[in-house]
């Protein structure tokens, strides 16, 4: 057999070589942050044998046939939530939520299986060939297939994960190309939602905004006034149903809206990170020697405040190098989802992309205080075998798009 | 129209965009916060995870004059709970070990719920010895019971000493919020005698250990190897004016009598023996005193908590007749020539009974030698009743002296004024008799008659009285004197000496405490017996000694038990031998580092 290409044709080192160097310097992280903590003392270990199997799992998904994405989309969100459906019946309880299945000594959650079934499914169902974007059914459908996982995986509590699958929805009917219109249609009425919550004077404000726009927009009075209708109706639906949860669930929901007013609770975190961060400096205060993370005054840091160990110990330095090859590989996502050979491959790119970035802007967001405290991990850093693996089984994907770019078998 | 739009360069724009914008955002936030507000963060992570432990210094002791140790700190177990690891099952069998009651261990957690549940809590202090070995056999059953070496005071000198050393008590929070800064809740602070009015001194300085602490507040390990840490400073140590071998003899022969005795050095104002009768353990107060015990003491009828030297007020009796002979000599209005006579008693309104008789003729000198009512009754009509107030003021009466202990009280010396407020102006002048022995209104304390004849002895000037001669300051090892005023009555010394003169014939002539008499030491005094409506009559002693060149002046009161040369006398007697017959090598006052190696010495003992 002769060789005819160079290895870069075909392997994309600009996918490979960011993600592995961030899931090394996750495990350094992981490394310190449990090293003084008597319950994760294993972590290290497992999150090791985790790696291992995430690199063989990356060259499996690169080495399968790029077809089998395509056949496999539908089966695979079918099956995806069919596990949802299974770990709320028989799933295993984990700090209030019901979202973990039990294999041996390892956990695993379905949600995040979940992903790669939605990525897969709606860029099969958005990339079919006479799609259209703009028709009221097409985006009905397509937010549909997307929020049927939400809705299953919010009657657990997790609210982290239903903002990664909208930001990803949105970013893959985006990329399909909606309009603007469209657009403004299928996020007023979450807009208007969200307002609510904060009282009755935001809602009224949402409103005029919402009246305003459609003004601006010049379409025909009647359908203004239908779309007018729907955002006053889903106002009134979010305030009845806050009404009927129970004063539990009420305060997660103020606590998300102002951390700051329980600082004993979410809001403690939110302090201690930011000291950790900055108390770190320009160089850190060195591997295994953050008091803030050695004395253990983040609860279970290594999962989703992994990002303070790195702020603490390697500083202003470290802390840009982690958001830098991020960015890299954001970068590269988003290039080889513009060379593409098909509509399906790229729009399966963005949503990896998406899901990602998503991950990326909400955990480091809330280490550094721009974002309030909702518990996603860090891809490729944080500690955690089942996001571990499925953000490795996605950058398969990606990189086996890279590689058969060229071909069209 | 997919087609057009899909994946459009504009799109894509976009999405770079955001890509770079976030990226920016990121980087300058942590730059704001890594880099420009990095110190206020570096601080906020110091103050949560570097903790100060407070070391309590060692507390300054007491010395006698001679530099033996009064009162000491030996070390005392203290019997602690974490309640991170304690499992309240164990509550019975603790308290039942402990010999408390039931529900005991519960209410001391409960006030303690507010701190962390990893700081051990202080349980009980001063358990036995039989308690910290059951301690040990059973340490792995008792998860989160400890115990810990805490100093608490201790008296090695077989000196009772209740009322002049006073104890320390965890401070109150009336007091935390009066005093400085230096105190945190459970201190332990001077309650009342020379543990409170010398505390500033006595207390020394907090140390601190700086530690770290993870986020349950529990330690880690030192905070930079301790370099970091203070020493505590030990208090400084007081050189009492006490001698332990008068204040040791005054309380043996008190301990089956109610009163007080006050030895004082004329010369100095230097207290060497005081002493108030019934006495309590103070070993009681070392830590945690049962409230059992404190009602015990409030109930008792003899009042143990009361501070007879110098709370106590009673009539003088015929040691107040000193006062008198002082003022009218030093008037003028008599002479060692002037004489009285005594058929037996004294009629002014009524009949005033003399007692033994009738004495005759008598001149200042033998009226005192012989107590005659008689020649006193007149005296002090001579004198007229303001002039022999202003004499008893002069001599201490009437007034605080200004002890170094804080309780203590003026007592009465009634004038003119005070008679036209009770029966107006023609008040009744018959009443004046009995003031000139000591009896009626008049209310001294026995503090008050020691200062009295430390004056009379003196040559009418002193000090005012106190019990700290300086401290021994723990850097230089210099014995640092307190300053105290002085008094001077300015009574001339002839009329001083013709008075006692006449105390040297009570005891050495053939007055009224003759059984009193020795060869070696020429003592002088007077006897008194205050009468008591409420049973036997109070005896009084006042004396000092030796009569040529007065070195201590006494007076003893010892309550309900009949005449003063009987019963009074005879201790005064005792403490005199103790002080002036001691061994001469011993009298001596030690330097002060010869001071410290006793000290250093009995703390090791111990």
């Amino acid at each position: 057999m002769r060789i005819d290409y160079k290895l870069e044709d075909k392997f994309d080192f600009g996918l490979f070589v960011p993600s592995f160097v961030l899931i090394c310097i996750g495990l350094m992280a992981i490394y310190s942050s449990t090293l003084n903590n008597p319950s994760a003392g294993n972590n290290f270990e497992k999150q090791l044998i985790w790696a291992a199997v995430a690199l063989i799992i990356f060259f499996i998904t690169y080495f399968l046939p790029t077809n089998s994405f395509r056949y496999a989309a539908i089966p695979l969100y079918v099956f995806s939530l069919m596990l949802l459906v299974v770990v709320l019946v028989a799933g295993k309880q984990v700090s209030g939520a019901k979202s973990w299945f039990d294999i041996g000594p390892f956990g695993f959650q379905p949600s995040e299986l979940t992903k790669i079934g939605t990525i897969l499914g709606l860029s099969f169902y958005l990339s079919r060939r006479n799609a259209n974007i703009d028709s009221f059914v097409d985006i009905l459908i397509a937010i549909f297939i997307g929020f049927i996982p939400v809705g299953l995986i919010l009657l657990e509590p997790d609210l982290g994960t239903a903002i990664v699958f909208g930001g990803m929805i949105l970013a893959l009917i985006f990329w399909k190309g909606i309009s603007l219109f469209s657009l403004f249609i299928v996020l007023s009425p979450g807009f208007v939602a969200v307002s609510t919550l904060f009282g009755v004077y935001y809602f009224i404000a949402a409103l005029i905004i919402i009246a305003v726009t459609l003004f601006l927009f010049k379409k025909n009075i009647f359908f203004s006034g239908s779309i007018f209708a729907l955002n006053l109706g889903a106002g009134f639906l979010v305030d009845y149903a806050y009404s009927i949860l129970s004063p539990h669930q009420q305060r997660r929901i103020q606590s998300f809206l102002d951390p700051m007013a329980d600082p004993l609770g979410s809001g403690y975190n939110a302090i201690q990170a930011k000291v950790a961060i900055g108390s770190g400096g320009f160089l850190g205060k060195g591997f295994l020697s953050g008091n803030q993370t050695q004395l253990q005054y983040i609860p279970e840091q290594w999962t989703d405040f992994i990002y303070c160990v790195i702020g603490e110990e390697f500083g202003f330095i470290g802390s840009v190098v982690i958001v830098a090859l991020f960015l890299f590989l954001f970068l590269r996502l988003l290039k080889i989802a513009s060379i593409a050979k098909d509509e399906f491959m790229s729009l399966v790119l963005i949503g990896i992309l998406a899901v990602y970035f998503i991950h990326f802007l909400i955990n480091i967001g809330m280490t550094i205080g721009i974002f309030p405290v909702i518990g996603i991990p860090l891809p490729f850093v944080s500690y955690g075998g089942s996001s571990l693996l499925v953000n490795i089984f996605m950058l398969g994907i990606a990189a086996n798009i890279y590689r058969t770019r060229k071909s069209y078998a | 129209m997919n087609s057009i739009t899909f994946a459009s360069s504009k799109r894509r724009t976009i999405i770079y965009f955001i890509l770079i914008i976030t990226f920016a955002v990121l980087v300058f936030r942590l730059f704001q916060m890594q880099i420009i507000q990095h110190r206020t963060y570096d601080e906020k992570s110091a103050d949560n995870s570097i903790k100060a432990i407070e070391q309590i210094p060692l507390r300054g002791v007491f010395l006698d004059r001679n530099g033996e140790v009064l009162v000491s700190n030996i070390p005392a177990y203290t019997l602690r709970i974490t309640p991170a690891n304690y499992d309240k099952s164990l509550n019975e069998i603790l308290e039942t070990v402990l010999e408390v009651d039931q529900g005991y261990i519960d209410k001391i957690l409960y006030n303690n719920r507010i701190y962390s549940k990893y700081i051990p809590i202080r349980i009980r202090r001063g358990i036995d010895f039989r308690v910290v070995a059951w301690l040990e056999e059973n340490s792995q059953h008792l998860h989160g019971v400890d115990y810990i070496v805490e100093m608490q005071r201790g008296y090695p000198a077989q000196i009772m000493g209740s009322h002049i050393f006073g104890y320390n008590k965890e401070i109150s929070p009336q007091q935390l919020e009066k005093e400085d800064e230096y105190y945190k809740p459970g201190d332990y602070v001077g309650n009342n005698g020379l543990e409170k009015t010398y505390e500033k001194f006595l207390r020394g300085i907090k140390g601190y250990n700086y530690i770290l602490v993870d986020s349950r507040r529990k330690e880690i390990a030192k905070f930079k190897e301790g370099t970091d840490d203070v020493a505590s400073r030990k208090g400084h140590d007081l050189l009492l004016s006490i001698d332990a071998d008068v204040q040791r003899v005054a309380e043996e022969e008190f301990k089956d009598k109610k009163g007080a005795a006050v030895a004082i050095e004329p010369t100095t104002g230097e207290i060497l023996a005081i002493l108030s009768s019934p006495e309590y353990d103070l070993n009681r107060f070392s830590y945690v005193t049962s409230r059992d015990f404190l009602n015990s003491l409030y109930k008792d009828p003899d009042k143990p908590l009361f501070n007879r030297a110098t709370m106590s007020v009673k009539p003088a009796g015929s040691t107040f007749k000193l006062l008198a002979a002082v003022a009218a000599l030093d008037m003028g209005i008599i002479t060692t020539e002037t004489t009285i006579y005594c058929g037996g008693g004294f009629t002014f309104g009524r009949f005033f009974k003399c007692h033994g008789g009738a004495h005759g003729s008598l001149n200042v000198v033998h009226a005192i030698e012989k107590s005659c009512n008689t020649f006193f009754y007149n005296l002090i009509y001579r004198i007229g009743l303001d002039k022999w107030a202003e004499y008893a003021r002069k001599l201490g009466f009437n007034s605080k002296t200004g002890i170094d202990i804080g309780e203590e009280v003026a007592g009465l010396i009634p004038d003119s004024k005070y008679y036209e407020k009770i029966y107006g102006a023609n008040w009744p002048r018959s009443i004046m008799a009995s003031l000139g022995i000591g009896q009626g209104e008049v209310s001294v304390t026995p503090l008050q008659l020691a200062q009295y004849v430390a004056l009379i002895a003196n040559n009418g000037k002193s000090y005012v009285p106190h019990l700290v001669k300086g401290y021994v300051d723990d850097a230089t090892k210099q014995l640092v004197p307190f300053k105290f005023n002085e008094i001077s009555t300015g009574i001339k010394k002839e009329a001083l000496d013709i008075v006692k003169q006449g105390m040297f014939l009570v005891v050495n002539g053939a007055g009224t405490a003759t059984r009193i008499r020795m060869n070696d030491i020429k003592i002088a005094g007077k006897t008194g017996t205050a009468q008591n409506p409420h049973g036997k009559d109070h005896a009084f002693f006042v004396c000092f000694a030796p009569y040529e060149n007065p070195k201590i002046a006494i007076a003893v009161v010892v309550e309900n038990i009949g005449f003063g040369s009987t019963y009074a006398a005879p201790i005064a007697k005792k403490m005199i031998e103790a002080y002036l017959l001691k061994d001469t090598l011993k009298k001596e006052i030690k330097t002060v580092p010869e001071i410290r190696e006793k000290l250093i010495g009995a703390i090791n003992e111990n």
